[in-house]
């Protein structure tokens, strides 16, 4: 397991936007049944989630969170050192997202730019990232932009039909002369690539006629090979395995206790799995902040989300003790220590298509 | 935890009623055990025995019994 420890670096604000179309579990009552469905929101716990419309991109959601974030902090644009965006869902197959977005947002040429491909484990990777290049590289201060569009799922699938929501979120890091640590623990297991995969569609096996065709799998789920598969035993198998063990680690290596720490920042992967990793971490459920109940599983975009929706006042007013842990896809996880507060947290951003238009217009 | 606490356990887990599952029971013919369940069965096993059962052992499993098995129980007869 890799630890790492970051000093002289602050994150000093964080925007979140979703789509501004909610979605409910009820829409699903006709194709899965109304008893089936209530069972399934029993237990990933999502009432309600925000969809992107077709023409509306991850990156669209990061932009317009970046975009205010920017003119809310009152940050220079030419101030902007290196861009990154995260994402899974990126405009293109090529170019990167990240040179785009460079463009729409005014940055300068001299801004450094691109993309990671990461999901759950995201926003840990993209602090550390980030804060690495701030105190390894010279830079002083970094835009982070993260989230997906879960474009590629297959409504005739339960096991993920109801469980994604789409966000994307922005957050500066920046130089500071504090000697405030941050304090990193980051894990990788390959084994895991068949239990959270999107097949087919790139260079392992390209769409073809055949890759595009929904057959019957499990339990009377129907997908493509272009759509996700998710096994969910597998992946909560994996969580309990890893993110108690993480977590201690990253407490051990901060010398913090579950007590010390304010707010325990957690993926937002489904309730069931959440509640049941506090109880076994004797982590109070006050202390996990839950956003998943309105934006669902937001991917690389839910911490970051959690925050802006339960914790806005609070990051606004005052530093706080926060863990942040993130884990699936790969897999893939992560866990930070660090100190958060008295920083620039915009309001939920709720983009519309229209609201896309008169920008481009602009 | 004995056989007979394991089975309501189980029972707990599915909400179905109290006795109406046995060691010999079928998982196929009982319609809640599905992908949320198994997912709650790794979580009591966590839970009462310190482990976490490996996924597709209980994928392969055929009856309660081979559940038992999984969580260590057949030991203790």
């Amino acid at each position: 397991m890799a630890l790492a420890r970051i000093r002289g670096i602050r994150i000093s604000g964080i925007a979140s936007a979703v789509p501004d179309q909610a979605h409910f579990p009820s829409e699903f009552f006709d194709r899965f049944g109304k008893e089936e469905v209530l069972k399934i929101v029993e237990n990933t716990g999502v009432q309600k989630r925000y969809i992107a419309p077709p023409g509306m991109c991850a990156s669209d959601l990061c932009v317009a969170a970046a975009d205010r974030l920017l003119t809310e902090g009152k940050w220079e644009r030419e101030s902007i050192d290196a861009v990154i965006f995260l994402s899974q869902s990126p405009d293109y197959e090529l170019p990167f997202s990240a040179a785009t977005i460079q463009r729409r947002l005014r940055l300068p040429n001299e801004c450094a730019a691109f993309d990671v491909n990461l999901g759950c484990s995201g926003y840990v990777y993209g602090l550390w990232l980030a804060g690495s290049l701030i105190s390894g590289a010279g830079m002083r201060r970094v835009l982070l932009l993260m989230g997906d569009t879960s474009t590629k799922v297959s409504e005739e699938d339960r096991s993920v039909a109801l469980l994604f929501g789409d966000a994307g979120t922005s957050t500066i890091v920046e130089k500071t002369d504090k000697k405030e640590r941050f304090t990193f623990v980051l894990g990788t297991d390959g084994k895991g690539e068949q239990s959270l995969i999107i097949p087919a569609g790139r260079c392992r096996k390209p769409t073809d006629e055949t890759t595009r065709v929904r057959r019957e799998a499990e339990n009377g789920n129907h997908r493509s090979e272009e759509e996700l598969y998710m096994n969910g035993a597998e992946i909560f198998a994996f969580s309990l395995a890893e993110v108690p063990k993480m977590v201690r680690q990253v407490l051990v290596a901060s010398e913090k206790t579950v007590e010390t720490i304010d707010f325990f920042v957690l993926h937002q992967a489904n309730k069931f799995i959440l509640e049941y990793l506090a109880k076994r971490m004797k982590i109070h459920g006050d202390k996990v902040p839950i956003s998943l109940d309105e934006y669902g599983n937001t991917s690389s975009a839910s911490i970051p989300v959690t925050m802006t929706h339960c914790l806005r006042d609070q990051l606004s007013r005052k530093k706080m003790d926060l863990l942040f842990g993130g884990f699936g896809v790969g897999y893939s996880w992560g866990a930070v220590t660090c100190t958060v507060g008295e920083i620039v947290m915009p309001e939920m951003i709720f983009l519309s298509l229209r609201d896309m238009d008169k920008k481009d217009a602009q | 935890m004995t056989r007979d606490k394991f089975i309501s356990e189980i029972e707990n887990l599915l909400e179905v009623d109290a006795g109406s599952l046995a060691g010999e029971s079928l998982l196929q013919n009982i319609q809640r055990w599905d992908s949320l369940a198994v997912v709650g069965f790794i979580a009591m096993v966590d839970e009462n025995f310190g482990f976490t059962p490996s996924p597709k052992k209980i994928a392969e499993s055929a009856t309660i019994e081979d559940l038992m098995k999984i969580a260590g129980l057949h030991l203790e007869g």
